[in-house]
């Protein structure tokens, strides 16, 4: 005789605070910055008392914060002024608008030339090598090429924001295009389903993952390219203001202006790429499949244990 | 109801020392509200000649016509995998292949989910549901759309032998409840016999190579005798015709 059992038998075993500390994410994820600031704090002090002249050149984490503070709140305080020639927001401003306007033309480009490489052996042989080429080129290159061109104001970091980022927006969109599953076309097809209706929801849809990582690439790589270009040929921005500190010898300016980059794209991650992403695919269903892989290293999670027992 | 018609239908894939011939000399009639399976080894052609009936390939020579009294008719597909769009909900899935949509559609397509025993699970997404469940709103999509003919290719096929077993009785079920024409591919012999009046037999290379009836009383459980009996019979044939792999 067999019995089945529809319930799983509950662990009366108490969890240790190791295996707690290992399943949680919020600890090691506050740990990580702690750590790091604690060996910098540490590190400079020490580095400091053999080599007196480390204080212009490495800073402690404090004198970053205080400059960083100081760059965010200056503004508002009458009588206070920016050392550089202008204040935090309109540096960002102005460097984000040369971002906004080269990211918009390298999709849209992009876009429309990944779509025709996907969709047509012709124009993939044709444009193939030099994407490639475009995907080799360093920023460096591109920021002076168009430093050289166009001389100093916009068009150089835009310029170069486009031609940096759009070879990775062809690559995605037409990986996507090729990807798209073909056995939903012929499903559409047997119900005779116009084709600009399968268009809208079967080649779209299967498109956008490939479009977010283009997105979210030209973005990163753009970003990078437009700072290298105002370094060179920018008489504002946030890359110059990066030089500006340089030249001063302040590396604290340095730094506290590369945390503002490193803040600005994990707020942009956090509030736009992965809300419109998290709507855009709902549909995903939640998969159990990293954690069972993570249970390897951590030991099993309650939750995730119970779901694969079910599954199965 | 559709009339089915196929005249010397011939089917090749690639050219030179690469052509494959996957149908010969191809000639059928099929007429009313009958479930005709298609069976036979891998490689025999079936799934070639569903999709040149419902018109996924053209074939190389020779003509079909499906016609609904005198007019062209209209088809529904029931597919291996259920092909359903993972980024739309279950209803809308169904809404997806609809010519227009109403409120009257949405009905009639809620009212196929409830055949399906679905009912409930307009809005989720297919990823949400077992595979099971997926070939079920397969098969209401199918259905909603009224076809005059319904072509299914081996839909239970990747299903556990229970789950195949209760969807070929609602399969059934819904096949007396809506008189279609179904043709039916499938390699399962008992399964062809459970469900159709009538079973072509292809051979590999694409050769028809009998056309069987079936004439038993519905519903027809696979542990009856004389369900059993028409099954052996049916492998019989098969050997007759040396159509089992040695």
């Amino acid at each position: 005789m067999t019995t089945a059992t529809a319930q799983l038998p509950k662990s009366t075993k108490p969890v240790s605070l190791v295996t707690r500390w290992k399943r949680s994410t919020w600890i090691p994820r506050v740990l990580f910055p702690i750590t790091i600031l604690l060996f910098w704090q540490v590190g400079m002090q020490v580095i400091r008392r053999i080599w007196p002249f480390a204080v212009d050149v490495l800073p402690t984490p404090m004198e970053v914060v205080d400059m960083m503070w100081g760059e965010i709140i200056n503004p508002f305080v009458e009588g206070k002024q920016a050392i550089t020639r202008e204040n935090l927001y309109l540096t960002f401003g102005r460097s984000l608008l040369r971002l906004g306007s080269g990211f918009v033309i390298a999709m849209v480009i992009g876009t429309i030339i990944g779509l025709a490489m996907g969709l047509s052996k012709a124009v993939d042989a044709f444009f193939h090598d030099w994407v490639m080429a475009l995907l080799a080129m360093p920023a460096l290159a591109w920021a002076l090429f168009t430093g050289l061109i166009f001389g100093m104001g916009n068009r150089s970091p835009i310029v170069t924001v486009v031609l940096t980022g759009i070879p990775f927006v062809i690559v995605n969109v037409r990986e996507g295009v090729r990807n798209t599953p073909r056995e939903l076309f012929d499903m559409a097809n047997a119900f005779k389903v116009p084709r600009n209706r399968a268009t809208r929801h079967v080649l779209i849809p299967s498109l956008m993952p490939f479009f977010f990582a283009a997105i979210r690439y030209a973005f990163s790589i753009g970003w990078k390219g437009l700072v290298i270009a105002e370094v060179f040929s920018g008489q504002d921005g946030a890359g110059w203001t990066i030089k500006f500190y340089y030249d001063a010898h302040r590396a604290h300016g340095i730094i506290g202006y590369a945390f503002f980059f490193v803040i600005f794209a994990l707020l942009l991650e956090k509030l736009v790429f992965e809300k419109i992403s998290n709507r855009v695919f709902k549909w995903r269903p939640k998969t159990t499949d990293v954690a069972l892989v993570e249970a390897l290293f951590d030991g099993p999670d309650d939750a995730a244990s119970a779901t694969a027992a079910a599954q199965i | 109801m559709a009339e089915i018609k196929i005249k010397n239908l011939h089917k090749e894939f690639g050219v030179g020392d690469d052509k494959v011939v996957a149908l010969v000399d191809v000639n059928l009639e099929i007429e009313g509200d009958v479930f005709v399976s298609i069976v036979g080894p891998s490689g025999c052609g079936k799934s070639t000649l569903l999709n040149i009936l419902s018109e996924i390939e053209t074939p190389t020579s020779g003509t079909v016509s499906i016609t609904n009294k005198g007019h062209a008719a209209l088809p529904g597909y029931v597919f291996q995998a259920a092909r359903l769009l993972p980024w739309r909900t279950v209803m809308d899935n169904l809404l997806f292949v609809q010519e227009e949509v109403t409120d009257a559609v949405r009905a009639r397509c809620q009212k196929y989910l409830d055949m399906v025993h679905l009912g409930d699970k307009g809005n989720k997404y297919p990823g949400e549901l077992s595979g099971g469940m997926q070939q079920r709103v397969g098969i209401a999509r199918a259905f909603s759309v009224e076809p005059d003919v319904m072509f299914m290719d081996e839909p239970f096929s990747h299903l556990d032998a229970i789950t195949a077993r209760s969807l070929r009785r609602e399969l059934h079920e819904m096949w007396k409840a809506t008189n279609k024409t179904i043709i039916f591919v499938t390699h399962d012999v008992g399964e062809a016999v459970e469900l159709s009046n009538r079973i072509l037999v292809f051979a590999k290379g694409g050769v028809l190579k009998d056309d069987i009836q079936v004439d038993l009383p519905f519903p027809r459980d696979p542990s009856d005798e004389q369900v059993a009996i028409a099954k052996a019979n049916v492998l019989k044939k098969f050997e007759e015709l040396d159509l089992v792999a040695t």
